[in-house]
């Protein structure tokens, strides 16, 4: 693991994915064979979205969430955001679904929800994650990059914390979202929490938003703890969009 | 009519700043709406401190011909007063959103203004006599005694100095759950129209106790709703005709004459987007923040963040002039959308002939274009170049490469210095310029 406050190049995150693709992602992209340049140019190219998107993600809730109490919001200006938003949600549900089939077969994009029932039921929660989290996980938690299974489990109890962190700062959960290269995000990380040594509650809050369920179906501990992030900040996001509700009801 | 500008026998150049030079801008000082009256007389603000202001166009004299673009303050009044909506606990600023004039009918000039909920008729109107020499009442205006009047004094109406009143005839007020955006007067001149984010009410002009609600997009459920009203404007000769643009970059025209309820449009204007530039904030940069009809009624005009269109009223699919507005900002969108300005709402008008349009932009710039010529030309206020008739120096924003001299780079533009509202005289080439609480009056260069 990197030591804290060590900026982690995207290179470098690269390098680290490449360790720990696990065997069955291999064999599958050696299958694929042509397809894995396109795909890699396409992440790289990709890149700079993914932290625009992260960005916009951020200023999104941001502006959602300070507004000026005792002012009635814009509505145009809400609408616009939360617009902004759906759009970006829905990219992330197209992006996941893309990941997860690495966009190359067109018979399996077909069979995806048959295939996906076929390995939990083979292989609950094993090779469905490792497949899954490599080229998802670097733009969305470049903070916690892919470590040691021992590391990740470390991050999974890390997590009560963050969480009940986030829910109190939408700003704040944010920095753990995007790769934003801000050294005090890295700073903000309380590295304590990684001795804590209680087992997380039940995971259950992130089937809230339906982003997640797309983005994370299995129970694999390194998902989650991307996941789970995410799924703080989102509900969040939930739960501004039943504020606004509430605010611009007539 | 001229040009806008470039051609060796056009220029525009400096008449007039209103308003103070300190640094310190008071908030309420900032003019939120700039209207000229039918005949281009007068001219109105109106601020974020609810006061309308009215200028009167200097007569001309054959001595100072170049006085065409003198205006005077004619008369200041407070429009509206900050409230406060006890059963949303919300503030109602007096911030004057829109001023609509009347079409003068006698001597008086009548206005609509109106904030964010209650829109108010004002009249304006001039005393420059008073009846001198009754009887009857007392020096403090008491009624005498009638058994000690003796005779009947016919009163005389005396000169005196000119005074201009304001008062309130109308209050159309609890009609509106959201922000009113527009007003518009109707040609009938009878009845006008006022539109907030979701619903478009149409009002007559005599009765505040009703109106009718001719548009309403609310959804049901509000978490549906993804599109609001952003402006709407009366057809300028067929009264039964109005148009309202969305926040998706859309504009609807509606015919009052279908149905008494216009939810369904008679025409849908969309210009379908390039995929090539989609982004993030292709949305937001979309979303119209004004539209206006030609004086022709032929077209109308709309303007979203980075361009202004000329539509074809007959023609749905696409605009038929399209004017980059600053373009250069495209690739500044994220810091825009960073730092809010990305939602400013920038207004657009037509010169007296429609052949050419103005709006504004950022570092007090605003810009022209000929829709002849296809020229286009960048102007700033500013107080440097506010000597008396000076000559408007054209202003170059450098795009990309290497800075040419007198050319400004996109990243020393000033986002807090924009121009928002410019009016453009009915009938002259003057315009008015609003650059925060400063009002710049400008006129074309007679050689």
């Amino acid at each position: 693991m990197l030591g804290r406050g060590v900026k982690r190049k995207w290179s470098c995150l690269e390098e680290l994915e490449a360790e720990e693709l696990p065997n069955a992602l291999v064999i599958e992209e050696k299958k694929q064979d042509g397809e894995e340049d396109r795909g890699e140019q396409r992440s790289k190219s990709n890149m700079s979205h993914l932290q625009q998107r992260q960005l916009v993600l951020s200023l999104c809730l941001e502006k959602l969430q300070h507004y000026q109490a005792g002012m009635e919001l814009s509505l145009r200006r809400s609408v616009l955001l939360i617009n902004t938003l759906r759009q970006i949600q829905e990219e992330m549900r197209c992006d996941g679904s893309d990941v997860r089939l690495h966009s190359v077969n067109p018979d399996m994009c077909l069979l995806r929800d048959d295939f996906r029932e076929d390995e939990s039921v083979t292989c609950p929660g094993c090779a469905e994650g490792d497949r899954e989290s490599p080229s998802l996980s670097p733009p969305l938690s470049p903070e916690m990059p892919f470590q040691e299974a021992n590391i990740s489990l470390d991050l999974q109890k890390s997590l009560p914390n963050t969480v009940s962190n986030t829910f109190s700062d939408a700003g704040n959960a944010i920095g753990y979202l995007s790769d934003l290269a801000l050294d005090d995000i890295f700073e903000d990380i309380d590295t304590s929490m990684y001795e804590t040594s209680d087992l997380p509650p039940a995971w259950g809050a992130g089937s809230l938003w339906p982003v997640s369920v797309s983005f994370w179906p299995d129970e694999d501990a390194k998902s989650r703890s991307s996941a789970g992030t995410l799924q703080s900040c989102l509900l969040d996001l939930n739960e501004l969009d039943h504020i606004m509700e509430i605010l611009v009801k007539s | 009519m001229a040009g806008v500008a470039g051609g060796n026998d056009f220029q525009w150049c400096f008449s007039q700043v209103k308003g103070a030079i300190d640094e310190d801008v008071a908030e309420a000082d900032i003019i939120s709406t700039v209207e000229f009256n039918y005949s281009g007389d007068l001219l109105a603000t109106g601020d974020k401190g609810g006061r309308v202001v009215i200028f009167q166009h200097e007569q001309e004299s054959k001595n100072r011909p170049h006085l065409r673009g003198e205006y005077n303050v004619y008369s200041t009044f407070q429009s509206h007063e900050p409230e406060f909506d006890y059963l949303k606990s919300l503030e109602i600023e007096e911030k004057i959103n829109k001023i609509r004039w009347l079409p003068q009918q006698n001597a008086a000039h009548f206005l609509l203004s109106t904030n964010d909920k209650t829109i108010k008729l004002w009249k304006i109107s001039e005393r420059d006599k008073r009846a001198d020499g009754y009887n009857l009442k007392d020096e403090d205006g008491r009624l005498r005694d009638p058994f000690r009047i003796t005779s009947l004094r016919v009163p005389v109406l005396m000169p005196m100095d000119l005074m201009v009143e304001a008062s309130p005839r109308r209050i159309f007020a609890n009609a509106h759950t959201y922000h009113i955006n527009s007003i518009s007067v109707n040609s009938d001149h009878e009845t006008y129209l006022s539109a907030d984010d979701l619903r478009i009410n149409l009002w007559h002009l005599e009765i505040t106790d009703r109106s009718f609600n001719i548009v309403d997009i609310k959804p049901a459920n509000m978490e549906e709703l993804t599109e609001v009203i952003t402006a709407a404007e009366c057809h300028p000769h067929q009264c039964n005709v109005f148009v309202y643009s969305s926040s998706k970059g859309t504009i609807r025209l509606c015919d009052m004459r279908a149905a008494a309820l216009c939810d369904r449009h008679s025409k849908f204007f969309e210009e379908p987007e390039d995929p090539s530039s989609r982004s993030f904030f292709s949305e937001i940069i979309s979303s119209i923040s004004d539209v206006k009809f030609s004086h022709s009624g032929r077209y109308m005009m709309t303007r979203d963040y980075l361009s202004v269109k000329v539509w074809d009223l007959n023609m749905e699919n696409r605009p038929v002039e399209t004017y980059q507005v600053h373009e250069y900002l495209r690739s500044k969108l994220c810091s825009l959308y960073e730092n809010d300005c990305i939602f400013d709402k920038f207004e657009c008008c037509w010169n007296g002939s429609d052949s050419a349009i103005m709006t504004g932009s950022y570092n007090n710039f605003f810009r022209m274009f000929d829709r002849n010529t296809r020229r286009d030309i960048t102007l700033e206020a500013s107080r440097e170049s506010s000597k008396p008739r000076a000559t408007l120096k054209p202003r170059k924003v450098s795009t990309g490469g290497k800075r040419k001299k007198d050319e400004i780079s996109v990243d020393s533009l000033d986002f807090n210095k924009k121009i928002l509202h410019t009016a453009w005289h009915p009938k002259d080439n003057v315009i008015a310029v609003a650059a925060t609480n400063n009002l710049y009056i400008f006129q074309d260069k007679i050689n």
